[in-house]
């Protein structure tokens, strides 16, 4: 990706030094390779959150206009396209809640008072559980299979 | 705007963190179900039904369910994509960038929140 | 005696007299099985080419002086084994810094933002001589030893995605330090420290690419530190809604 740049001024000293200096260049494998792709996918994965709550937004709207309003909604959403759409952005998303699970634990302190935090292990595999168990309850709750 | 966005940035942290979480454990059920199985027939179109659907967002708990997953994660997607931008070098605008997707996510929200009571 | 293996070892190269742009020079050299890609360099300047420029000192990952850009990745060259590359191997300074000649950067931007934490216990003094010694148990070291051992290397400024993009950002290795600094039990510059946290390139620039804490060469967890920091920052913002504190 020769094309993307470092900032001139990245890195620069507040006082520049007396002799001449190239420009910083960006890191090599920036965006394409390894973690900086599965950084850069988590991004843009969690960032069609914005699209889809959208979608949950108007849902309450619907539903608080009335029957005839929450029909025509539930009726776009068999459009082919958006059937796609929803199913591109069900696998993304999934893989962006098992990264963001995956990289929670150690965004929290080493201890809270006594509690010393459990392995990140045991943290991580606690939280896919959670995942797994909160998912399929919504989609037990949605289809009516329980409530 | 880059200096307010600054100020509020621990709030709108939390809210993306809210956001993530919220995203992460209610979204892909929803997308599954109401997105994907139910418009395709391969399930029942219970999910589709209005007054299934009504039950649950009207209940106390699925109100504030239904609100949670509806404006936290728009907080989510907005910060997130924001970041991105910057990633690319868009330092400059961010607070033009920034400032709309924060505002697109302040008004799902506010809209989310007047749906939810009045349900 | 059997004829010793070579690897072609390609180097960047900056004159600032000269070039305009930093160009590569390649030089094909015997290698043993045991060296690290830093032994690489050292013999291409004492053997073949004295011009060439690299910073280096104790060999032992301490220093923390030799970290470059080896095949696309920041490593530490002392750290590194050149074993673990092909024929060809691509020795570049450091990404995200100004190169001053060769493969040495320029390290006074680093050590502006370094500054700007306070990496120093803040007002230790006082307090030892009030109540005595600085007493600090186990479990209270455990919460910021870990970002102690940072060496200054700054690989992790090198594969910060933010730091290429966000000039003022102060970056991994500091802010991980002025993280330690609040975690330490004799420290009381955590409210001074999270004003600077706040700031225009503090820690919620971070925008958690993980980079740093994959290239550390000490295991330190710099995104890890970057997002206690900045859950401490929002505690400590609400907390002065509630009790406002005085200048």
């Amino acid at each position: 990706m020769s094309e993307l740049r470092a900032r001139v001024d990245a890195m620069r000293p507040a006082t520049p030094g007396p002799t001449r200096t190239a420009d910083p260049q960006p890191p090599a494998n920036f965006p394409t390779k390894g973690n900086y792709f599965g950084y850069i996918a988590f991004g843009l994965g969690s960032s069609l959150m914005l699209l889809v709550s959208m979608n949950i937004v108007r849902t309450l709207w619907a539903l608080m206009e009335g029957e005839a309003a929450f029909r025509a909604l539930m009726e776009s959403f068999k459009h082919p396209a958006y059937v796609a759409f929803h199913a591109l952005c069900f696998a993304w998303l999934v893989w962006v809640a098992l990264r963001f699970f995956s990289l929670f634990p150690k965004t929290q302190p080493f201890r809270i008072g006594p509690f010393q935090r459990p392995a990140d292990g045991v943290l991580v595999a606690g939280l896919y559980g959670i995942f797994v168990v909160a998912t399929l309850v919504v989609a037990a709750i949605l289809t009516g299979a329980i409530l | 705007m880059r200096t307010l966005m600054l100020k509020l940035e621990p709030i709108i942290w939390g809210l993306f963190g809210g956001g993530m979480f919220i995203g992460a454990l209610v979204l892909p059920a929803w997308l599954l179900v109401v997105g994907v199985l139910a418009p395709t027939g391969i399930i029942s179109a219970t999910p589709l039904d209005f007054d299934h659907i009504y039950g649950l967002a009207s209940h106390p708990i699925g109100r504030l369910v239904f609100l949670a997953a509806a404006a936290l994660p728009l907080w989510a997607g907005a910060h997130q994509l924001r970041h991105i931008f910057l990633d690319f070098g868009g330092l400059s605008r961010d607070g033009l960038v920034g400032g709309v997707l924060y505002a697109i996510a302040l008004v799902g929200s506010v809209l989310a929140v007047v749906a939810a009571v009045n349900l | 005696m059997a004829e010793k293996p070579t690897k072609t070892i390609v180097v960047t190269r900056f004159d600032p007299d000269v070039d305009e742009v930093p160009k590569t020079q390649e030089y094909t050299i015997p290698v043993e099985d045991d060296w690290k890609v830093l032994d690489a360099l050292n013999y291409i300047k004492d053997e073949v080419d004295p011009s060439l420029s690299h910073r280096w000192s104790c060999r032992m990952a301490v220093c923390g002086s030799c970290g470059m850009t080896v095949n696309g990745e920041p490593k530490l060259t002392c750290k590194q084994s050149l074993a673990d590359y092909g024929d060809r191997v691509e020795i570049a300074p450091l990404a995200n810094f100004p190169v001053v000649r060769d493969l040495v950067v320029e390290l006074e931007g680093f050590m502006d933002k370094f500054k700007k934490v306070k990496p120093w216990i803040v007002e230790a003094k006082e307090a030892a001589v009030v109540e005595g010694t600085n007493r600090q148990s186990h479990e209270e070291l455990m919460d910021f030893k870990q970002f102690s051992m940072c060496i200054n290397c700054m690989l992790c400024y090198s594969a910060c995605p933010v730091v290429s993009n966000e000039p003022d950002f102060l970056g991994p290795a500091a802010i991980a330090l002025g993280h330690r600094y609040n975690q330490d039990n004799r420290d009381h510059g955590d409210a001074e420290r999270n004003e600077i946290f706040r700031e225009d390139g503090g820690v919620f620039s971070c925008s958690y690419a993980n980079e740093c804490a994959e290239v550390c060469p000490k295991g330190v967890d710099p995104s890890g530190a970057i997002q206690q920091a900045k859950l401490n920052n929002v505690v400590d913002w609400a907390k002065g809604f509630v009790v406002p504190r005085g200048k």
